[in-house]
């Protein structure tokens, strides 16, 4: 008896192993999808025969598993089929990376592991290209690398630098407002005197007048005309004063569309430069009414060329109860415009089969298109010229010359009065107490109530005023430059500092594309700039550069760039696309995105593949 | 005095916001009115007993009954001042009665009095097996109406009813045989206008002018005009296309704000508004009425030309002076034609289903679609070259979105020639393709109807040596403006120049396209930016020397036949094509899809595009949709996503927008807003065996797969003006959110059913309007006593889904019963009408699912199977079911309702059944 309970129970081991055996064989074969993280979470059915699912939404049991047919919300239950929608199958991929797929691509007909192990159902065979795909993937992995490693030497070169040239300009800045102080208090002594100076010589000569109104009172006629004379010489005076004023304020508050040299250059030299200025400006002129010349004729002849082909029959003729002069095509031009957004003129365009990527005119089909086109081909024109100059003068400077407008001026200013700054640095204590001893000597030689006053003093008084005066407005415009440069945000490593005021440019088709970081991105066609976007800011912790409100499209937004950053041993645009109308997405390579940590990960991946490959390599 | 005041702020309110409205969109002005449409203010000016016109040598031939129209002396000598009908030969009215109770009326001139021109009818409309289902007449009777002098004459018509001619006064109407009641009748005010064609005399100025252009109309006025009455009838439907509500609103009559009379004229409006009777891109003159008491009838006029028509208010005729037997539930409507002759079809009904199955019988059914068409299409003006086709398809893996077709707009081709790819942007199109379809997705090409004028293209080259362009009133080759500058027009009318253009699909012919493209045709109104009203001049003539005037709303119509008989062509006649057209016109679901067009991504024309769409598949147009989003401006993301809530569920699904509009495919709003559009596009692909149920059964009669509601519940009155809401078949209720930030909806569920929330599996007693809660999807519901097929596992497109088993779900009536159907084919082959498809029936009575066969002998092979039953309102706990014949059991457990849904749901569900959807089976719950 007891014999016989044992053999049972010997029975019912053997049985109960044999379950559990079985179990596990089930389940390592059910494990098809599984990441190799996941399997202790699966192994756990082999004890319990149960297990929850990832959710907790039920529990499932081995048969469950793989069984195709989803019994967990979250897919937990078939790694392998497609019963789950929220599921992901695991495809080992030996001899390439592993790869994690939505559990929709399992036998769905289409080969997505590259080692074919989502599609096991026969409906088609998926050849193993995981050692071809995995090679590329290495030596593309094994470039990005060796393109790290460069970045990586040169951005911590870079962070130093930035190090350095911040300080250099921090401690710049505060020596030039320190230098500001002084300097402002010179010139108030320099205008105090200069003034007494002035009421002295005027009362000197009120009191000449009336000497000689006494003297001669029957020569009124003489003595009014010398009032008029004295009128005007004050009102000249005051112009003066109040341009300096207006220099100055503007140079406080850029962006500013002025040349701030002006203000800062000594009389004569102002004199000089404003006739030069003249000059440029007739030459311009000049140079647009011919463009706009030249654009009438054209216009007229296109508007002939197209009158004759649709005749002006009777129709065109009863025409005029609608007010509608236009001609046929003229017509089918603006009722096509409304869908396109396009000027009529720039249907030409698309006969000749050149697509247009943007259309930078605020085109109303009501307004006097002929009118705009002249006034941005005035703008164009001079820009250009402008352009031109700058780049004959500093050719060598390829990545700094800004070719773009108001705000380049400004830029171009920065490197020119940097270098004057530098200058001024270098001598700055003697340059300064040579002032400042020049001043005191003058105020203590000239005795403002010296009568008559003596005129060459009162001249030197009015020179030395105007050169203080103008050293001190070529300082506050490069205080304001700096505090500016100073007040960007350069990345937590200061790693982009050395992109400010630099501009890279890439051309596309018929477009040249420039993005100036920290100012502003454009887009050159010939002689006419679209601005995508003024400087924004960083985005998604300093991968993507922002610039927005640009140029407003027509029926459309104002223009932006997104520029993406990569890691890259030189600074260059590689990229650029207008994936919306008017919204632009560059690609920019720089040293700065190149991040040790990245490396090493990078490094790592890459030693985890070529562990995987003899393995593959022999299986093949 | 305080109301005047209010009055006035009010109406300046509504000044103010049409005019904002206007300032950049639709330019009322460059389109004509009734008033500056001479035809059109004749016959609206023109009062009731008008028409003087009786019936004589009333005799039956050729199984018709005919009769001749004339003036009696006493008129002729004193001829009506109004009537501008001056030429005095009677008028051939004949009529003839169809099977299932259609009765078809003419009146046209009398072609023995040699009149200057024969009047148009448009050809390759009604079908040709139409003409078999003509019951020949064989005699009438007399009666005296209403003590009228005259007798009239009676036919019959259909069971339970009689057509019947009055002489005189002139009236054609349908009555019940029982009752004598009328439910459609023509002419019973006395409105009807014939203006017969005349030689021009001198003195004799016909020219039309309208803003610059000038119309020669060399043959004079022309126009018809008639009212129809609608007996028993609360509502009034269809004659689409106009943005506005599902019912009618009348146009005219006493207390009602009069209107422009509902426009059925093809014109390309930039920025069309919504709330608007001016007509659109397509025309289709048929109207529906429907009535709790009397039920539903339809009224269908075969003709292409203008045509303008009024809904009258009720007392509209009040100043005429004349008492006409008042009923208080006709409506009355006026009906004006430019040109044409008429050839109509009064259908009895008596259900909304017989209807438009009787429209059908006349125009056709809707063509069965290729399964990809049903699913989801991304279009964009422009996919602007190969690697952004690329990245938007990748994209749509990378989301796991299923999609099935991307979409090519006008900037693909060659300086708008089409048939040709610009080399720069598409250099590689068939490998671009190839590349598409290795992972089951298709590609749309757009290909217009002007011609680029350019000798150094081949259509053009061809058109022109051959004479194959629409001629100007000159006779020479019309040239009009469009995309490609100066163009000229394919003259489709004519069935030899169809097929040439047909030819011109082939492979060989428009090189760069593969098995995998389709076809897109947009601009057939055809569009003329520098003609009259956007389009045609009337007087161009068309092959036969048919004036446009008198087939223009048709011309669409035979480009879209003809491109979709190139697609046929080309594969040998076995792929069924697929054409989407912008325009349309009565019988154009023979050859396609339509959209709504250039709509604009506002909360009202989402709103609008319901009752659009809705009216579109009443009249015979099943398989169409509005763009998503919202085709001019930016939809906000709150708004794409209920445009992708809404439009999942109507028949054509297609994101598309304006080039001038921010990029808005379904991942670029934010990983929320993603999910929420992923699974609106989701619920429609598990959907699919459904829709293309439905589809198929549109295809076989004619019924629509997206229904109004009282098309369902013709007995529901709470139903018949609701446009909120529709039906997918007989199954599925769905309501839409148009407002913004709507955290609920209140929705009407029809009374004497039980309505299943399918989010949640919460039942709803029908006959109230219940709010429901719509956070993140709109609710759905499934009608109690229905069977609905799904396939619940997600892939990326529709070819994927091949094998894919299917999840059933039933929702049990009071009785416990419920039933559905499946419909099954190769999804893409003409072999179904050899019989290679799977038809079945599920019934699910006492416990019990049984599969019947309703196609048996055929022959369609599927190894799919059913892997889950879902149970819903089923009143026992059955922990098992047994399935026969295979004699086996399958678990019965609480499940899911929607697999993923993050709504809690636990539903009876019969787990892995797994038997075969082509097999004869049942599954009985223990």
């Amino acid at each position: 008896m007891k014999m016989k309970i044992q053999t049972q129970s010997y029975i019912l081991l053997v049985f109960y192993s044999m379950l559990v055996l079985r179990s596990a064989v089930v389940l390592s074969e059910n494990l098809l999808g599984v990441a190799p993280q996941d399997e202790e979470y699966y192994k756990g059915l082999s004890s319990s025969g149960t297990i929850i699912c990832k959710d907790g939404s039920k529990t499932f049991t081995t048969t469950q598993l793989n069984d195709d047919f989803c019994d967990c919300s979250d897919g937990t239950d078939e790694p392998g089929t497609s019963a789950c929608p929220s599921g992901k199958f695991y495809c080992r991929n030996a001899g390439h990376t592993p790869l994690s797929i939505f559990s929709s691509r399992v036998n769905d007909g289409i080969c997505d592991c590259c080692d074919g192990s989502d599609e096991y159902n026969g409906k088609i065979k998926c050849k193993n290209t995981c050692w071809e795909a995995g090679k590329v993937a290495r030596d593309r992995l094994t470039k990005k690398i060796a393109t790290f490693k460069e970045g990586v030497i040169i951005r911590k070169h870079e962070v130093e630098q930035a190090k350095i040239l911040a300080a250099k300009d921090e401690a710049e800045l505060s020596r030039l407002k320190n230098e500001e102080n002084i300097l402002k208090g010179l010139v108030q002594q320099l205008k105090e005197r200069k003034e007494q100076i002035e009421k002295a010589q005027e009362k000197e000569r009120i009191q000449k007048e009336k000497e000689e109104k006494q003297k001669k009172e029957a020569e009124e006629a003489t003595v009014k005309e010398q009032k008029g004379e004295e009128i005007v010489n004050v009102q000249e005076q005051e112009y003066k004063e109040s341009k300096s004023d207006d220099d100055a304020r503007i140079h406080n508050h850029p962006p500013s569309g002025q040349d701030p040299n002006k203000g800062a250059a000594d009389p004569g030299v102002s004199l000089a430069h404003d006739d030069d200025d003249d000059d440029d400006d007739k030459d311009a002129s000049v140079h647009n009414i011919e463009e706009h010349a030249e654009k009438n004729e054209e216009s007229s002849k296109v508007a002939h060329e197209h009158d004759p082909s649709h005749g002006s029959g009777s129709k065109e003729e009863d025409a005029s109860e609608n007010a509608e002069s236009s001609s046929r095509e003229e017509l089918g031009r603006a009722i096509g415009s409304r869908w396109t957004g396009k000027k009529a003129e720039q249907w030409q365009d698309e006969d000749a089969g050149t697509a247009r990527n943007n259309d930078d005119n605020e085109y109303d089909e009501t307004s006097d298109t002929a009118h705009e086109e002249e006034d941005s081909g005035y703008d164009t024109e001079t820009e250009e010229d402008h352009q031109h100059h700058e780049e004959d003068d500093n050719e060598d400077q390829m990545d700094d010359v800004g070719g773009d407008e108001a705000d380049d001026d400004s830029s171009e200013h920065k490197y020119e009065s940097d270098d004057e700054m530098e200058d001024m640095e270098g001598t700055s204590p003697s340059w300064l107490e040579k002032i400042q001893q020049t001043v005191r000597d003058f105020l203590q030689a000239v005795n403002p109530f010296q009568t008559p006053v003596d005129t060459s003093e009162s001249e030197s008084v009015r020179k030395e005023y105007d050169d203080a005066s103008g050293k001190l407005s070529k300082i506050q415009s490069r205080i304001s430059s700096l505090t500016k440069k100073l007040g960007h945000d350069f990345g937590p490593e200061k790693e982009f500092y050395s992109l400010y005021g630099r501009c890279f440019e890439i051309k596309e088709n018929k477009y040249v594309y420039k993005v100036c970081p920290f100012k502003e991105a454009s887009q050159l066609e010939g002689h006419s700039t679209t601005h995508l976007g003024h400087w924004d800011k960083f985005e998604e912790s300093y991968r993507i550069m922002l610039f927005s409100t640009g140029d407003k499209c027509w029926n459309g937004p104002y223009r932006s760039l997104t520029v993406r950053l990569r890691c890259g041993s030189k600074v260059e645009v590689s990229d650029i696309d207008e994936p919306s109308r008017c919204e632009y997405a560059a690609l920019l390579t720089t040293p700065a995105l190149c991040l040790e940590e990245r490396l090493k990960e990078l490094e790592d991946k890459l030693e985890a593949m070529n562990k995987e490959q003899p393995e593959e390599h022999d299986e093949l | 005095m305080k109301s005047v005041v209010f009055l006035h702020y009010f109406l300046g309110f509504i000044l103010l916001v049409s005019h904002l409205n206007s300032v950049s969109s639709w330019k009322k002005e460059e389109f004509r009115n009734c008033n500056q449409t001479p035809f059109c203010k004749r016959a609206r000016s023109r009062k009731p007993q008008h028409c003087k016109l009786i019936a004589t040598d009333v005799i039956i031939g050729d199984g018709d009954l005919t009769a001749k129209l004339i003036t009696p002396k006493e008129f002729q000598e004193n001829p009506d001042e109004d009537s501008s009908g001056i030429a005095s030969n009677p008028l051939i009215l004949s009529l003839s009665v169809y099977e299932n109770g259609i009765l078809r009326m003419k009146i046209d001139e009398d072609a023995s009095r040699n009149p200057p021109k024969k009047r148009f009818e448009v050809p390759d409309v009604i079908l040709p097996e139409f003409e078999s289902k003509k019951l020949w007449l064989q005699r009438y009777t007399k009666q005296v109406i209403d003590g009228d002098s005259a007798d009239s004459f009676v036919v019959y018509l259909f069971d339970g009813y009689e057509a019947v001619l009055r002489s005189d006064p002139l009236e054609v109407f349908v009555r019940e045989q029982s009752s004598g009641k009328r439910v459609l009748s023509f002419n019973s005010h006395g409105l009807f206008d014939f203006e017969q064609l005349r030689v021009k005399k001198e003195g004799d100025d016909w020219e039309e002018r309208f803003r610059s252009h000038t119309d020669s109309r060399p043959y004079g006025p022309q126009s018809i005009s008639f009212d129809m009455s609608f007996y028993g009838a609360d509502f009034v439907y269809g004659i689409p296309e106009h943005a506005t509500s599902l019912s009618l609103k009348p146009t005219k009559g006493p207390g009602i704000e009069e209107s422009e009379p509902y426009r059925l004229f093809n014109l390309d409006v930039f920025e069309y508004l919504h709330e608007s009777p001016f007509g659109l891109y397509g025309s289709i003159p048929f109207m529906l009425s429907h009535g709790r008491t009397r039920g539903t009838s339809g009224f269908f006029w075969l003709n292409a030309a203008e045509m303008q028509i009024d809904v009258l208010g009720s007392g509209w005729d009040a100043e005429s002076s004349i008492m006409l037997p008042s009923d208080q539930n006709r409506i009355d409507t006026l009906w004006m034609s430019e040109a044409g002759i008429v050839d109509t079809f009064f259908f009895i009904g008596p259900k909304p289903k017989d209807v438009v199955k009787q429209y059908a019988s006349v125009t056709g059914t809707s063509a069965m679609p290729q399964l990809f068409a049903t699913g989801y299409h991304q279009c964009r003006w422009n996919y602007r070259d190969e690697e952004d086709v690329k990245n938007v398809d990748s994209k749509f893996d990378e989301y796991d979105i299923p999609y099935d077709v991307l979409w090519l707009d006008i900037e693909h081709t060659d300086g708008k020639r089409y048939f040709t790819w610009d080399k720069a942007l598409f250099p590689n199109p068939e490998e671009m393709q190839k590349d598409l379809a290795s992972r089951g997705r298709r590609m749309v090409t757009i290909v217009d109807p002007h011609i680029k004028r350019d000798e150094n293209y081949h259509i053009h080259k061809e058109a022109s040596k051959n004479g194959y362009y629409v001629k100007d009133a000159s006779g020479k080759d019309y040239d009009g403006w469009c995309w490609p500058g100066s163009s000229s027009y394919i003259d489709m009318v004519n069935p030899d120049i169809r097929s040439w253009w047909a030819d011109k699909f082939a492979y060989t012919q428009y090189v760069g396209s593969t098995p995998s493209l389709y076809i897109w045709n947009d601009m057939n109104e055809p569009s003329v930016f520098n003609g009259p009203e956007v389009t045609m001049p009337r007087d161009a003539l068309h092959y036969g020397n048919i004036e446009h005037r008198e087939l223009h709303n048709a011309y669409g119509y035979y480009f879209h036949m003809a491109t979709s008989d190139g697609l046929l062509k080309r594969e040998g006649g076995n792929d069924r094509p697929f054409v989407l057209s912008r325009a349309f016109f009565p019988g154009t679901q023979r050859y396609g899809t339509v959209w709504t067009g250039d709509n604009t991504a506002t909360w009202e024309q989402l709103r609008v595009s319901v009752p659009m769409i809705l009216t579109l598949g009443l009249t015979g147009i099943t398989f169409s949709g509005a763009d998503v989003g919202g085709f001019f401006g930016n939809p906000d993301s709150e708004l794409l996503v209920r445009w992708y809530q809404v439009a999942a569920y109507m028949p054509f699904f297609r994101g598309h927008a304006h080039h001038d509009t921010k990029r808005r495919e379904p991942w670029l709003f934010g990983e929320h807003n993603t999910k929420l559009m992923r699974d609106a596009i989701r619920v429609r692909y598990t959907l699919l065996p459904y829709f293309y149920t439905l589809f198929r059964e549109a295809n076989v009669s004619g019924v629509p797969v997206t229904r109004p509601m009282w098309m369902e519940f013709p007995d529901d009155e709470a139903t018949f003006n609701n446009d909120e809401a529709f039906m997918v078949g007989n199954g599925l209720l769905v309501q839409g959110v148009y407002t913004e930030h709507a955290k609920d909806v209140t929705v009407y569920l029809p009374k004497d059913h039980t309505w299943y929330d399918l989010r949640s599996g919460t039942a709803y007693k029908g006959g109230k309007t219940q709010k429901i809660e719509a956070a993140d999807a709109i609710p759905v519901f499934q009608r109690s006593g229905t069977i609905i097929p799904r396939k619940d596992r997600f892939r990326r497109s529709t070819v994927q889904m091949e094998n894919d088993p299917y999840t059933l779900v039933i929702a049990v009536d009071s009785s416990g019963e419920a039933e559905g159907e499946l419909y099954i084919d190769d999804g893409k082959s003409y072999e179904f009408n050899k019989g290679a498809y799977i038809h079945r029936r599920f019934v699910f009575s006492n416990g019990t699912l049984t599969s019947v066969n309703l196609a048996a002998g055929t022959q369609f092979l599927s190894d799919c199977t059913i892997e889950r039953i879902i149970l819903l309102g089923h009143l026992s706990k059955p922990k098992s079911a047994r399935i026969e014949p295979s004699n086996h059991a399958a678990e019965v457990e609480l499940g899911p309702l929607q697999i993923q849904s993050k709504i809690r749901s636990s539903v009876l569900t019969i787990r892995k059944p797994n038997v075969r959807v082509s097999d004869d089976w049942t599954i009985k719950l223990l």
